[in-house]
This record gives structure tokens, C-alpha cells and sequence, in this order.
């Protein structure tokens, strides 16, 4: 009986390991993936990275290269705030006034609404104590007459401050009288800034600085 | 019971040897499943970047402002061709987290309700408002961010309908 019993072992261990490799073979078979296949696969794969490498870095390159490095401006017209900024850092921040968003109207129908100029604009010039022409719109918020175009009592000193930055049009960064009201709108569009934060944008701005206001 | 379990191992090693085929492969295919997934990996991530920098090189030739929001730091910024032009924090609703996924959205809707409470709608999958809402949030549904009333306002005012946004994760 013991000696049946180990026969009919033997006889199954050795059909088994006939059928074994067989077996794992044709599980092999199957399998998602042989070696030769990963092999190109991954070949492939390193083609495919190295390329896309190649590409991002001319892409990082073009877009370093755009970043100028320069100190530019920002204005934020609703929270009253003026940025002066190098790259991705923040050099300076000031509380300022910009546009009152109000309308004034003369008598003859002319209008003028207030408000600060908006998008990339650039430091045209610069100005020491700045001297102010008074407008048309001026006399007429007053409702006073307006005087003729080189009239000299349209011009004001001293209101400005002793910096100005022109921006064109008619609208600068300047100083102000009106320190209080600084982080409002009280301006007839201009940029209001306080004494000691001119003094610094004067220092550090150059002719052709983007001014980026919204 | 000891001769059964002999000839379990003895069974186990002959399966095990016909599916190697031969004595080298294994590892060599097991260096290459690994070599695969670390190249996938790869490759996704530098898909990533650059969808992102020609994202970045796209809004550069645009006259168009933008956000850049990156959840992973909770902090955003306004942008304007390469110019930064306002960093902002804010914070991220329960219902953000692995619901959005990296890449560009656009500003389909701006709403101002007369209680001064703007929302930035983009589509169905995000939605930007104050942090302290009067009322409930609007589209509950959708994942938002909260940012303080000054920075929203700044932002809600900059950005026109059709402005692009950008999620990075990291």
C-alpha cells in the first residue's frame, strides 16, 4: 500500500514538472508585455522624454529671455494701490489716490469724466517740482471762466509735489496736498502718491518704465 | 507531511522555472517595468510643464490679464504678458481638493449682484468669490476659492470674460 502510494507521487511530480514549464510559458504568453517589447518600449520612452526636454527647455529659454529684469510699475485702480516691482519681486508698495469716476459738466455741455487711464503705459518723462497747467475742466468744476490756452494764470506751483513721473495724455504720478484722502479716489486721473514714496519711484524709475495700471 | 511539503517546493521551483524561460531575463525584465514606470512618470511631468509654459508663452503675445492659481500653495497671481501685477492668497473649499486638475480654464461669467458680491464663474469647474459670502455661496455645487473682498475686487475688475486661468497643483 506505502509502496503504491509513492509510486502514484512520483508519477504525478513527474508529470507535473513535464507540464510545468509549459504552463508558465503559455502564462508568459499572455502577459501585458514580452521583454523585446518593454525594450522598445522603454527606448521609445527615452526618445520621447529627451524631445520633450529639448522642447521645454527652448521654451524656459524664450520665456527667461523675455523676463528683462527691469523695474516696472503697477497701479490698481480699486484698491488704490501703486506696486513697484522687479521680476517676480515686490520692491514697494504705496497707498495712492487714482480717478474720482466722476463727471463734471460745463455750462456750454462739455464734459470730463475723471478717471485713471488704464493698461501698459511707460514713463514718458520725468520732472523735478513739477509745475501745474490748469485745465479746461478746472475752471470749469469751479465754474469759473475759462481762460485762454497760454493764459499764465493757468499755471499752479507747488500743487504737484516736488517729483513728477509723466505718463502722456495729460496724466503723471505726482504728489499731492490731499495726503489724507491718499488710498481714495479723489484725482482727476492721475496717479497721487505721498512725498516719501515719490521721492523713491523718482529715484528708481527711468524714462521708459512700463506702468501697467487697472 | 515532511514529503508532501518537499514536493510542494520541488513543484513550486519548476513552475517558477519555466516562467523565467531563461536565467537572466527576470531581472532584466524587472529593470525594464521599473525603467518604464519612472519614464512615464517623467514624460507626464514634462507634459505638464510644458502645457503650462506654452500657456505662459500663448498669454505672452495676448493683450489679455490672467490668473495663475496654485493650489498647492494657495496663493495666485494677476498677470499680464510676463508682469506679475498682483499676489493674492486665498483660501479653497473642501469640495477643491482632487477635483480640479492642472491646466487652463476660462472666465466664462462675471457676476456682480448688487450687495457688491462678485463671483468669478469658470464653466463647471470653478468659481472665485469673497471670503465671507452674505449670502449662501453661489453654485454650491462647484469647487471655489475664497479670496478677501479687496483682492476680489482688484481682480474682478482686471479680468474681462474669456480670461484665462491656469491650475497648478505644486
Amino acid at each position: 500500500m506505502q509502496t503504491a502510494k509513492k509510486v502514484i507521487e512520483i508519477v504525478l511530480l513527474l508529470a507535473f514538472s513535464f507540464a510545468a514549464p509549459s504552463l508558465a510559458g503559455a502564462l508568459d504568453a499572455v502577459a501585458p508585455d514580452t521583454t523585446d517589447e518593454l525594450r522598445a518600449q522603454v527606448h521609445a520612452m527615452e526618445q520621447d522624454e529627451a524631445a520633450l526636454e529639448e522642447e521645454n527647455q527652448g521654451l524656459r529659454k524664450m520665456l527667461k529671455q523675455i523676463d528683462d529684469n527691469e523695474i516696472y510699475l503697477v497701479v490698481d485702480t480699486e484698491s488704490n494701490r501703486l506696486t513697484m516691482r522687479r521680476g517676480r519681486k515686490t520692491l514697494m508698495t504705496a497707498v495712492v489716490g487714482t480717478g474720482s469716476r466722476q463727471f463734471v459738466q460745463e455750462e456750454t455741455g462739455r464734459s470730463w469724466y475723471f478717471e485713471s487711464p488704464t493698461g501698459a503705459l511707460k514713463v514718458l518723462g520725468k520732472e523735478r517740482n513739477p509745475v501745474w497747467i490748469r485745465p479746461d475742466w478746472s475752471y470749469a468744476e469751479e465754474n469759473m471762466p475759462v481762460p485762454p490756452e497760454n493764459d499764465p494764470d493757468r499755471i499752479v506751483r507747488g500743487v504737484l509735489g516736488k517729483y513728477a513721473l509723466i505718463l502722456g495724455n495729460g496724466y503723471k504720478i505726482h504728489g499731492t496736498k490731499y495726503t489724507d484722502l491718499l488710498g481714495t479716489h479723489f484725482t482727476h486721473g492721475c496717479i497721487s502718491v505721498g512725498d516719501k514714496d515719490l521721492e523713491t519711484l523718482y529715484r528708481s524709475v527711468k524714462i521708459g518704465t512700463k506702468v501697467y495700471i487697472y | 507531511m515532511k514529503t508532501a511539503a518537499v514536493h510542494l517546493l520541488l513543484l513550486l521551483s519548476l513552475f517558477l522555472a519555466g516562467m523565467n524561460g531563461n536565467g537572466q531575463e527576470p531581472d532584466e525584465r524587472e529593470e525594464l517595468l521599473q525603467q518604464r514606470e519612472e519614464l512615464n512618470k517623467k514624460i507626464e511631468t514634462l507634459r505638464r510643464e510644458q502645457d503650462f509654459l506654452l500657456f505662459e508663452k500663448v498669454l505672452y503675445a495676448a493683450d489679455s490679464k490672467y490668473l495663475i492659481i496654485n493650489l498647492g500653495s494657495r496663493a495666485g497671481q494677476l498677470k499680464y504678458k510676463n508682469r506679475v501685477l498682483k499676489d493674492f492668497r486665498f483660501k479653497a473649499s473642501p469640495k477643491l481638493a482632487g477635483s480640479i486638475g492642472p491646466g487652463a480654464l476660462t472666465l466664462t461669467k462675471k457676476r456682480e449682484d448688487p450687495g457688491q458680491r462678485h463671483v468669478l464663474v469658470f464653466g463647471k469647474s470653478l468659481v472665485i468669490q469673497w471670503k465671507r459670502p452674505p449670502r449662501a455661496p453661489y453654485q454650491a455645487d462647484v469647487p471655489s476659492l475664497s479670496l478677501s473682498k479687496t483682492d476680489l475686487q482688484s481682480i474682478f475688475y482686471a479680468l474681462e470674460e474669456g480670461a484665462k486661468a491656469y491650475i497648478l497643483t505644486r
